[in-house]
């Protein structure tokens, strides 16, 4: 797979992070339909979908370094974004081996892996890492070994240990999330860490979910659409810096919307592991730009029609009862009322 | 206890049928009795309090009743049990949320998982709030909108609840607007 | 999975243990400790689907081992495996699936077996070994076994093998356990309700209790079953399942584990009386006789129609 991977960009300060025409015209769009409500809507994660973004079981764009590095500085900051309890250590090396395995499979140009038994070598060229290591044993890693391979991959990761006919959340590196917070939601069942979302309990899909989920198979991983909006492609928007990026939220304008506010999506996958039986969730965040986003036609005009008619208790959760207004003004103007295809695919090839 | 959401919903203490051994622990002076099923035979059950008494006075124990000078030395103790205990056992906690999640979190250090467990809520509602900003307790919010004892932030005590850390999420109110503080509700006072 | 079948050896008259590797060379999946695959068994007139317990360590992906017990009053599938199978024959396995893993956060690990429900107890060992977990197992076979299991298991105070000559004392093993100590049980059905009810009875709780769905009575008497949504009209026979018969005759019925416990092959039951013969569903469902799960139950009634 050819990316041109972008050598240094950032996600908070300056945000001079910039979609090119192909990670706007690949960028995973969330809504099949002009109307969005809460569904279970997994489907299975087979290679291929609606866009590029789909093409390999964990994605890697033109935003790779940026987002290493942007993941790096945040741990300083704060290294409680990624714990693991002591009982998920097989699913650690689980993990090590799904991602390291993947990668290496879909973008042999980036990634090598070579095994002798135990005797490991892994190679990230993008970022210039050669390791010999000894699977199974943590001494011979630098981090152990969740932490070392997930600070080489894009998103934010949870491991799920299932025990009890439930879902724990027992582990993650979570630096790019909307407003969660690790340290806060370690240890919590599903339905808990589900807590605060409104509806979706009314409507039983956590009930579903988790049922579908107990049942998850090996070699047969799913996947799911998430959404929001931020205010400046910012990753780590996260409860413990809400004092940094909340002021913001406040400072959207009429004039300054479409390069501030920003779609962002996450490509969910849920993966069985071998050895621990655990659950590996993959939360695959992308940010995009209102004002590159209105140059798919499709998704300017749908993403009016979404927000126009969302339900006021996911406006409220979501967090942009704020400037709902603003982002409406800004894109009825590219909404012509014409009717549109359903599902998500962009429709045109070029910008 | 039912679960809904996040925050717990307790049930009045029952004795457990299958259990071989029943053992009560409240950080009060006694169980209330409004804390309890009607049918409750505490009798047959060792009960934990955590009486007032004047330093160096002799604790008193009678019976299955043992008394103890603070809730420290209460999950000291219960502790220590627990690590002696044959299976069979099952748990009972009275009294405020904060002090049965650290109850709960002990008991399943020591092994005993959910069905061995049972909590009532009794006493003071008010809440454990830990700040998400500088990782803070703050003990016996009785408020919606607390100052944070650590970082001087306005949180807003969200309806969000932590088993492991025993405590509510408290967020900063005014992030948006610094200053911009909503008026302070007393909940539990 | 396609695989090939390495080696075969008789463990005792009764037990062979069977060796798979991955067809192409490579590696299989890793599995977890209690996992089981289900294997495709081609017999002459029909294709067995049989699960069995890895018993090989689940970091080992190179080979997949099984042990198969040739069972008098099978369906046919061990007594082909026994009998038929061969080095270098393909096999079509499934992906490993776990119901019964062993619990992360317990402290001590008892483990009680019989006969050939100590298969999980085998993939269990390496993984408690290296993580230095404290555990102890108590496996119950016949005098005439005792010799086949007892090579299969490593020596060590942790490990007793019970037959006629020195019985367990199963209460005694339970009551002086700390409450740490989670209890795992695997083998016939009769022995591991006996167990289980002796756990309850001394305070156990169904958290710490855990149970594989293993080497039960199958077959039964012979029923009908409607479709009614196609109309179509199908025989199950005495040693066939009813959800062997709705693939056969093409219908792509639901299923995954294949032992009566993950839920997934459930079907709605129009008429008739299920004979329930599943761990999944609850005293009420059964009692309602609404659903049926189609691995492992029957009728009791000359006919059921589904609404399927």
């Amino acid at each position: 797979m050819n990316i041109s991977l972008k050598p240094a960009e950032t996600f908070r300060g300056d945000f001079s992070t910039r979609n090119s025409d192909a990670a706007i015209l690949r960028f995973p769009f969330p809504f099949p339909e002009d109307a969005y409500m809460y569904g279970v809507n997994i489907e299975p994660h087979l290679r291929g979908g609606p866009s590029a973004a789909y093409d390999a079981v964990f994605d890697i764009d033109e935003h790779y370094i940026g987002e290493c590095q942007d993941r790096a500085l945040t741990l300083i900051d704060d290294p409680a974004r990624c714990q693991v309890l002591p009982h998920m250590a097989a699913a650690e090396w689980d993990t090590l081996e799904l991602l390291m395995e993947s990668l290496s499979t879909d973008y042999p140009d980036l990634f090598q892996l070579t095994k002798k038994g135990d005797a490991w070598r892994w190679v990230n060229h993008p970022l210039g890492i050669d390791q010999s290591f000894t699977f199974g044993n943590p001494e011979t890693l630098p981090y152990p070994p969740f932490e070392y391979i997930t600070r080489q991959v894009q998103g934010d990761f949870t491991l799920q240990d299932q025990r009890d006919n439930n879902l724990f959340m027992d582990g993650g590196m979570v630096t790019s999330q909307a407003d969660w917070s690790l340290n806060f939601d370690l240890g919590m069942s599903f339905h808990e860490w589900h807590g605060p979302v409104p509806l979706a309990h009314e409507l039983a899909v956590f009930d579903r979910a988790l049922q579908y989920l107990l049942r998850l198979q090996l070699g047969k991983p799913v996947r799911r659409l998430n959404w929001t909006l931020t205010v400046n492609p910012r990753l780590d928007t996260s409860p413990e810096n809400y004092p940094l990026w909340g002021p913001d939220k406040a400072t959207v304008t009429p004039e300054n919307v479409g390069a501030k506010m920003c779609l962002r999506v996450e490509l969910q996958t849920l993966t069985r592991l071998g050895r621990s039986n655990a659950i590996l969730f993959g939360i695959r965040g992308y940010l995009i730009r209102l004002e590159e986003l209105v140059r798919v036609k499709k998704f300017a005009k749908r993403m009016h029609r979404v927000l126009r008619d969302l339900h006021p208790e996911i406006v409220d959760y979501k967090g942009m009862t704020r400037y709902r207004q603003t982002i409406l003004d800004y894109l009825a103007p590219f909404d012509d009322g014409a009717v549109l295809s359903s599902g998500t695919a962009a429709d045109q090839a070029s910008l | 206890m039912g679960m809904n959401k996040s925050r717990p919903v307790y049930d009045k203490l029952r004795i457990d049928p299958a259990g071989r051994a029943h053992l009560i622990v409240t950080d009060l002076a006694a169980v209330p009795e409004d804390a309890v099923q009607e049918d409750l035979a505490l009798s047959n059950a060792e009960c934990w309090v955590v009486g007032l008494s004047a330093p160096g006075v002799a604790i008193e124990t009678s019976g299955n009743l043992r008394a103890f000078r603070a809730v420290a030395d209460l999950l000291g103790h219960l502790s220590h049990r627990l690590e002696r205990e044959p299976v069979g056992l099952r748990l009972y906690a009275a009294g405020s949320e904060a002090f049965l999640w650290d109850v709960m979190n002990l008991a399943r250090q020591a092994g005993l998982t959910e069905d061995e467990v049972f909590l009532t809520q009794a006493g003071t509602l008010r809440r454990r709030v830990y700040c998400s900003h500088c990782k803070t307790m703050n003990e016996n919010v009785a408020t919606n909108i607390v100052i944070c004892q650590g970082c001087g932030a306005s949180l807003f005590v969200r309806d969000h609840f932590s088993r492991r850390l025993a405590a509510f999420m408290g967020v900063k109110v005014d992030a948006e607007v610094p200053g911009e503080v909503p008026e302070i509700e007393a909940l539990y006072p | 999975m396609k695989a090939r079948l390495q080696e075969i050896q008789t463990l005792a008259p009764a037990i062979k243990r069977l060796s798979l590797a991955p067809e192409n060379g490579g590696e299989f999946p890793a599995a977890s400790a209690g996992a089981h695959i289900i294997v495709e068994i081609p017999g002459p007139r029909r294709v067995w689907k049989n699960a069995y317990s890895l018993v090989s360590a689940p970091d080992e992906r190179r080979r997949y081992e099984i042990i198969v017990r040739r069972v008098a009053h099978s369906r046919g599938g061990s007594a082909w495996l026994h009998d038929h199978a061969a080095p270098g024959q393909g096999v079509e396995i499934g992906m490993p699936v776990n119901l019964f893993p062993v619990a992360a956060t317990a402290k001590k690990h008892l483990l009680l077996s019989a006969g050939i429900g100590l298969t999980p107890f085998l993939s269990y060992l390496p993984v408690l070994k290296a993580a230095n977990a404290v555990f102890e197992l108590h496996h119950c076979c016949r005098l005439s076994e005792v010799d086949a299991f007892r090579a299969l298991l490593p020596a060590g105070e942790k490990i007793a093998l019970h037959t006629s000559r020195n019985t367990l004392d199963l209460a005694a093993l339970l009551n002086t356990q700390k409450l740490h100590t989670h209890l795992y049980v695997c083998g016939p059905e009769e022995f591991m309700d006996m167990a289980v009810a002796s756990a309850r009875k001394l305070g156990w709780p169904e958290a710490k209790i855990h149970r594989e769905s293993f080497g039960g009575a199958t077959g039964g008497a012979p029923f009908r079953v409607k479709l009614a949504r196609s109309g179509l009209e199908l025989q199950v026979k005495e040693d066939e399942s009813l959800l062997e018969v709705l693939e056969a005759a093409g219908q792509s019925p639901p299923n995954l584990c294949r032992g009566g416990a993950c839920g997934v092959c459930e079907l709605p039951v129009l008429e008739g009386l299920p004979e329930h013969r599943d761990h999944f569903l609850s005293e009420q469902k059964r009692a309602a006789n609404t659903a049926i799960m189609s691995c492992v139950s029957r009728s009791i009634t000359p006919e059921l129609v589904l609404d399927f």
